[in-house]
């Protein structure tokens, strides 16, 4: 780490103005500027000779500086371009301001016709900043179009992603992407080019989100996707409140992406492994971790007695059947089957694209049954170890799989296949 | 005298006859217009419950929260009752036509005024069903908020909502028929105050002691760690 790549002073000096760069590369997390400083270093050691443009909100107030990098250190330059990078609005949820943050810098990329696009939104543990380096090495160095992080898992970590998200991409996409969403991610320039068209031909920058649509894109135009295996996320601390709101700013772009590519994915039939480079790592994970499960399975009985009208609505007789038997069972009994979750995840992502109902109110009522999902899966790895855990995850991949073909026909024939 | 009598009798009844005559067209043309007001309701009806039924508007209302009359043993009771109600609405109008032919002043008096009271009526109909969808839509939203919240009474809560818009969409409609209007903004004026203040008193002397003893937990409370939650869904 070189603590003079960012002088230390607060000089009176303008931004940049350059016409190109090689790489555009936003920070979106908040890093202590030592990190930070790491970070650019990690970065200036790319093989090529590149022109490496930095945006991230808070440059001038850690780094003090944004001008253009006095030093070149094996061939790399950094370019510090904060006014690039859209701001925060703190009355936006998290999500959209993800998105947000995420659509400037896939801009930014274009207006410098850069060749790849990088976005460091995670901060990870250990803390490691060669890992951005990782992230460019297969862009650059393999051709790839996509480079995702596989994270190092702790076993209540993105427990949205491990229960809806990485199975649902794997079952219709046929690849296995542990961690589609990111959040960091490289991309190349073919790739964002394809979203941010996507974005405008779709008419409402609204209804595409690029950080979810990254992913269905590159798989949907069969470009090339690796992984790299990362330290563990450390994650900002869970707002209970706000879980219906979060599942429905992260579900329903994922449920149109789906609408939108439904004739590629009818087709796949099987999933393959994506290229993974970099050692897994392994981290400390209590594995006698436990989690009050009393809650979830309290809202998810209260939704069956005061919810069962809308659900109807949406799930077959037969679903609704089998949740009226869970709903009475003990906590230290409760069990949701991997088969049943995967059924009412498809029929809700139908329900969502044949507008059943209000689609904020579809994915409301399903706030209780995802904490029936998560009750039921806290159960199951309360003393299992890492590799107990990969291996619950696993079968849930393997249930979505085998469920495909029920998805098919509900989707060809919603009207007539009721089981 | 039996002259004059037989003579008044003759005069009375030749008067009854010609009054009588003199409405005989317009009571044929009463009933024509009845008739083909039938035949043309008919006609409106099968077609409006062939558009309905093809529309699927019966289980369209059911999604946006209109329960199915019970007891229905005709498919698609709600497209039946629509396309009933306009049928009879084109038979009225018949009637309304039929009427103004007679050329006698109450009867076109009669006509004129319920002519002038059909968009009072179809306003407060249009009233009655926009509150009703709002009603439920809040109704819906409000529930599906307080199970998320694990509130007990979160079904209370939304039915709570829902009659309040309801109600508020009677006065209103009950405003634009230009029913008993004073009694309707006393009565409403009455019980949505009584509501309002019933709510106060109960949140004021019901959560005294709550307060109080919260206030006083707050004052001896020692600082403690905060417990870390360890569940991340993102």
């Amino acid at each position: 780490m070189t603590t003079d790549a960012i002088p230390q002073q607060v000089p009176e000096k303008t931004e940049p103005q350059i016409d190109s760069a090689d790489v555009v590369v936003g920070i979106l997390a908040e890093f202590v500027p030592d990190d930070f400083a790491g970070i650019c270093d990690s970065l200036r050691t790319l093989p090529e000779p590149l022109r490496i443009a930095i945006l991230h909100e808070d440059l001038v107030a850690k780094s003090g500086d944004g001008s253009q990098s006095n030093e070149t250190i094996k061939g790399a330059s950094l370019y510090f371009m904060p006014s690039l990078l859209a701001k925060s609005d703190p009355a936006s949820g998290p999500v959209s301001n993800f998105s947000t943050l995420y659509q400037s810098v896939l801009a930014a990329g274009e207006k410098l016709h850069a060749r790849a696009c990088f976005v460091i939104a995670s901060k990870l543990v250990p803390v490691s900043p060669e890992w951005p380096r990782q992230l460019a090495e297969p862009l650059f160095e393999r051709n790839f179009d996509l480079v995702l992080p596989h994270y190092a898992r702790r076993k209540f970590d993105g427990l949205l992603n491990h229960s809806i998200i990485s199975p649902l991409t794997r079952c219709l996409y046929g690849k296995r992407i542990n961690n589609p969403l990111g959040p960091d991610l490289g991309i190349s320039q073919r790739l964002f080019q394809k979203v941010l068209g996507g974005a405008r031909n779709s008419g409402d920058a609204t209804r595409t989100h690029p950080a979810i649509s990254v992913t269905p894109t590159a798989l949907v135009e069969n470009m090339q996707v690796s992984e790299v295996n990362v330290g563990a996320r450390a994650y900002p601390p869970p707002d209970w409140a706000n879980i219906s709101s979060l599942l429905s700013q992260i579900l329903s772009p994922i449920f149109l992406d789906m609408e939108r590519n439904a004739a590629f994915w009818q087709k796949v039939r099987s999933s393959v492994s994506v290229p993974c480079s970099g050692d897994r790592m392994e981290i400390d994970d209590d594995s006698t971790t436990t989690v009050d499960i009393r809650q979830m399975v309290e809202t998810f009985q209260l939704g069956n007695r005061d919810l069962r009208e809308i659900w109807s609505l949406v799930l077959p007789p037969a679903t609704m059947l089998e949740l009226e038997k869970l709903s009475r069972l003990l906590p230290d009994q409760f069990h949701m089957p991997d088969e049943l979750w995967v059924r009412i995840v498809f029929d809700f992502a139908l329900a969502h694209r044949l507008r059943t109902i209000s689609r904020d109110h579809l994915l409301g009522s399903m706030t209780p049954l995802y904490l029936a999902w998560l009750a039921s899966y806290a159960r199951d790895v309360r003393v299992a170890n890492a590799w107990a855990v990969d291996r619950r995850l696993e079968k849930l991949a393997i249930a979505y799989e085998t469920g495909k073909p029920y998805l098919v026909s509900r989707w060809r024939w919603p009207d007539r296949f009721n089981p | 005298m039996w002259g004059q009598v037989k003579e008044a009798l003759g005069q009375a009844a030749a008067h009854f006859l010609t009054r009588s005559a003199r409405l005989l067209p317009g009571l044929v043309a009463l009933v024509l217009a009845l008739l083909v007001s039938l035949f043309v309701a008919w006609v409106v009806e099968v077609i409006i419950r062939r558009v309905l039924v093809g529309m699927h508007f019966d289980e369209h209302l059911i999604r946006w929260g209109f329960p199915a009359p019970a007891d229905s043993v005709h498919p698609n009771p709600i497209s039946r009752l629509l396309s009933r109600a306009i049928g009879f609405l084109v038979v009225f109008a018949g009637f309304l036509i039929g009427l103004a032919a007679f050329d006698s002043e109450w009867t076109t008096l009669f006509a004129r005024r319920t002519l002038e009271y059909i968009p009072n009526l179809l306003g407060a109909l249009l009233i009655l069903l926009i509150g009703s969808v709002i009603a439920r839509f809040l109704a819906r939203s409000v529930l599906i908020g307080g199970v998320n919240m694990n509130l007990q009474y979160a079904r209370l809560l939304s039915v709570g909502v829902k009659w309040m818009v309801v109600v508020l969409a009677v006065a209103m409609a009950l405003e634009d028929l230009r029913i008993a209007r004073s009694i309707v903004e006393l009565a409403f004026g009455i019980l949505f105050g009584g509501i309002v203040l019933a709510l106060a008193l109960a949140v004021g002397l019901g959560s005294k002691d709550l307060v109080s003893k919260s206030l006083e937990r707050d004052a001896r409370k020692v600082p403690r760690e905060p417990i870390e939650e360890p569940l991340r869904h993102l």
